[in-house]
């Protein structure tokens, strides 16, 4: 892994730094109605570690997970994704950049209503020009439990069998890193616990980084780790978390902001 | 009252309809106008006919181009407001108020269109008549007159039409899934035996008959109505028919196999469009040349003809082409979200561009196809009967432009507003509030 940064392709062996962000801002609007969603965010997470974002409402965790996917451009900041890093460059760029190492979950699952099952999960195979290999995608969907629902369409889904295709889809291109955007905030309990034990096991089994924004201190409980954001900035840090101790950071994450001040 | 609020606050959405409106009132305004100039005292019974006649073709034409326009422009309005009607309905509106909310929107609109028109087909009015003048199928001393039958038949049947055609598609549109396809099948091979029975006809009639030229034309255009209203089956035929390889050719047959059934409207204009473009001009083209060979001066009978046949012609390019724009453009715009998720799944916007495209392209070669077919079943037995040969000899000319017409529309409008769509970031386009 010399001189990763000039590394193009994905091939070249995962870099030991999944994810790196370095001083990472961006403001959205101008003037006087300026919003720092970011503000010099650097973080660094480690190749196969799952971690939780969590922050209020407004706190930059979706500009984070944005900015760090290649979805969005940072004003200012290095981001790099397995050792490369992501530069300027248009939108079929940044596409390109995306398809080979990054794979999404989102809140609305994001699943194209007019294809199959089974032609939703290869279909970012296919968008890459890659060969699609259907043994391949049977035996992803069927490690999510739907190896039975090859032929169903979106809408015939319930929403956590949605965001199970959506997981399906995301490992199908084995990515780097996967990106996950309130992926339990649709579901009930019983289907965000499948949810968030799929992702987990696509860290311990498959070898994965998982980052996960979400609101829900039970779903960051399945995380390894925790990072905090509060105003665009990094506000603490907890590994091996619980659901308990999470709700208790959340609640006073406001009061650490003052008292650090 | 609700109607008055929801068109004051989103003018630009019932853009489309008032076009179709206004456009809809100037045409029949205009021909309408001839009825009153007839009507005058002192007008030769010559210019009388053809006046009258020229108003009363033209004007039928007029009454149902302008349904089809409207009816086609607030279809695709209604389809795109489910949401903001599904939310009225929850929030205590009944069907029967909704139905006056969309229907009170469309009189509305209609009524400022048709107002609108006046002016324009005043104008109009006075250029035909200087046109036939100049032909000498009217005579000089015959002054252009804008009366009570012009203004009230514009002004009632954009109304009417509006009103119809409002009242149907929020009826479909509340009713959801609705099972027509037993009608519509009957009616499309109904269409399908009756113009082949009008375009085998043709050879029962004498070469030099006045109306060779309506047997073989009414076939075509029935024939072009019973494909139209085939159109999503054609479409899925031809879609199990295509090997195309690519992301982006792939994704296009799948979108097109699943939304055939939205896409109906945009083959039925296309199939409708290039039948009575390509048949009406080629047979005037053979006709005319007829004549010519014959060494006969046309009669004013026969150029009647020849003028009601062009402006016929003019009146259905135009009013198809702001059909097939709007419903293209609200389609597409309406796509934004399935856009925002194709660019996510890893689609750069060339490759979203390219799936528009494709889909774009097997559209307008289906259409063109069918249309072509058409119009072919009634050019060949009227060139037969009229002439020695079986094809025309006029060439490729006509056809190719109005292919051209046709797939400038049909293409510039969806890549234009795929374009355009694609502009918003993809994260901002999947946005549930978008």
């Amino acid at each position: 892994m010399f001189r990763a940064g000039s590394r193009r392709t994905h091939d070249t062996g995962p870099a030991a730094e999944a994810l790196r962000l370095v001083k990472v801002t961006k403001t959205y609007g101008t003037d006087e109605s300026a919003v720092t969603a970011l503000d010099g965010v650097t973080l660094t997470l480690g190749r196969g570690t799952f971690t939780a974002v969590m922050g209020p409402s407004g706190s930059g965790k979706s500009t984070l997970l944005q900015c760090a996917a290649g979805l969005d451009r940072p004003d200012s900041g290095i981001v790099r994704v397995d050792g490369t890093e992501l530069t300027g460059g248009g939108e079929a760029e940044l596409t390109k950049f995306r398809r080979g190492r990054i794979g999404f979950v989102f809140q609305q699952y994001n699943l194209l209503d007019t294809l199959t099952v089974a032609q939703n999960t290869v279909l970012p195979l296919r968008l890459a020009g890659r060969r699609v290999d259907r043994a391949r995608a049977r035996e992803v969907l069927t490690s999510v439990g739907l190896g039975d629902r090859l032929g169903h369409r979106p809408d015939q889904l319930s929403g956590g069998q949605r965001q199970r295709v959506a997981i399906a889809r995301a490992l199908v291109t084995e990515p780097r890193v996967i990106f996950a955007d309130e992926p339990t905030g649709a579901l009930d309990t019983r289907s965000a616990r499948d949810v968030l034990r799929l992702l987990q096991q696509a860290v311990g089994v498959h070898g994965r980084t998982v980052v996960m924004v979400t609101h829900d201190p039970v779903a960051a409980s399945y995380a390894d780790s925790v990072l905090f954001l509060a105003d665009g900035r990094l506000a603490g840090r907890m590994d091996a978390p619980t659901a308990d101790a999470v709700a208790e950071r959340l609640a006073h994450l406001g009061d650490d902001m003052t008292a650090g001040v | 009252m609700l109607a008055m609020r929801s068109i004051r606050q989103r003018p630009g959405r019932f853009l489309a309809t008032l076009l179709s409106a206004f456009l809809g009132a100037a045409i029949i305004m205009t021909f309408n106008s001839m009825h009153d100039t007839a009507a005058q005292s002192g007008v030769d019974s010559v210019s009388a006919e053809t006046l009258t006649t020229a108003a009363s073709v033209v004007g039928g034409y007029g009454t149902l181009l302008v349904f089809f326009a409207v009816a086609s422009t607030l279809t695709v309005n209604v389809r795109q407001r489910a949401a903001e009607l599904e939310l009225l309905r929850c929030s205590g509106a009944t069907p029967a108020q909704l139905k006056r909310m969309v229907v009170g929107e469309a009189v509305a609109v209609a009524l400022v269109g048709a107002v609108l028109a006046i002016g324009p087909a005043m104008l109009g009015g006075q250029a035909l008549l200087e046109v036939f003048q100049d032909s000498g199928q009217v005579d000089r001393s015959v002054d252009h007159s804008f009366g009570a039958i012009a203004l009230l038949s514009g002004v009632d049947i954009t109304l009417l039409a509006a009103a119809g055609a409002a009242f149907l598609a929020v009826r479909r549109a509340t009713r959801g899934h609705e099972r027509r396809g037993r009608g519509r099948t009957f009616f499309a091979y109904a269409a399908l035996v009756t113009g082949a029975a009008a375009v085998c006809s043709t050879f029962a009639i004498s070469a030099t008959d006045a109306a060779l030229m309506a047997a073989p034309a009414y076939g075509a255009i029935l024939l072009s109505v019973g494909f139209a209203l085939l159109s999503p089956r054609l479409l899925k035929g031809v879609l199990d028919r295509l090997p195309l390889t690519g992301a982006s050719g792939w994704l296009a047959v799948r979108n097109l196999r699943r939304r055939a059934d939205h896409l109906a409207g945009i083959l039925m204009s296309l199939i409708l469009f290039t039948a009575v473009a390509t048949a009406t001009l080629y047979m005037q083209a053979v006709e005319s040349d007829a004549v010519e060979a014959s060494g006969l001066t046309k009669s004013v009978d026969a150029k009647n003809l020849e003028t009601l046949n062009f402006t016929v012609v003019g009146i259905i390019v135009v009013f198809v082409c702001v059909m097939l724009v709007n419903s293209l453009y609200a389609a597409t715009t309406y796509r934004r979200r399935e856009f925002g998720q194709q660019r996510l799944a890893g689609a750069t916007p060339g490759q979203v561009l390219g799936t528009v495209g494709t889909e774009g392209l097997i559209l307008t070669v289906t259409g063109l196809f069918f249309g072509t077919v058409a119009a072919l079943a009634g050019i060949i037995p009227f060139t037969v009967v009229r002439t020695d040969s079986v094809l025309p000899h006029q060439g490729l000319g006509i056809w190719l432009a109005v292919v051209s017409v046709a797939a400038a529309a049909t293409l510039g409008t969806s890549l234009a507003t795929a374009r355009r769509v694609l502009r918003t970031p993809a994260v901002g386009a999947v946005a549930v509030a978008a």
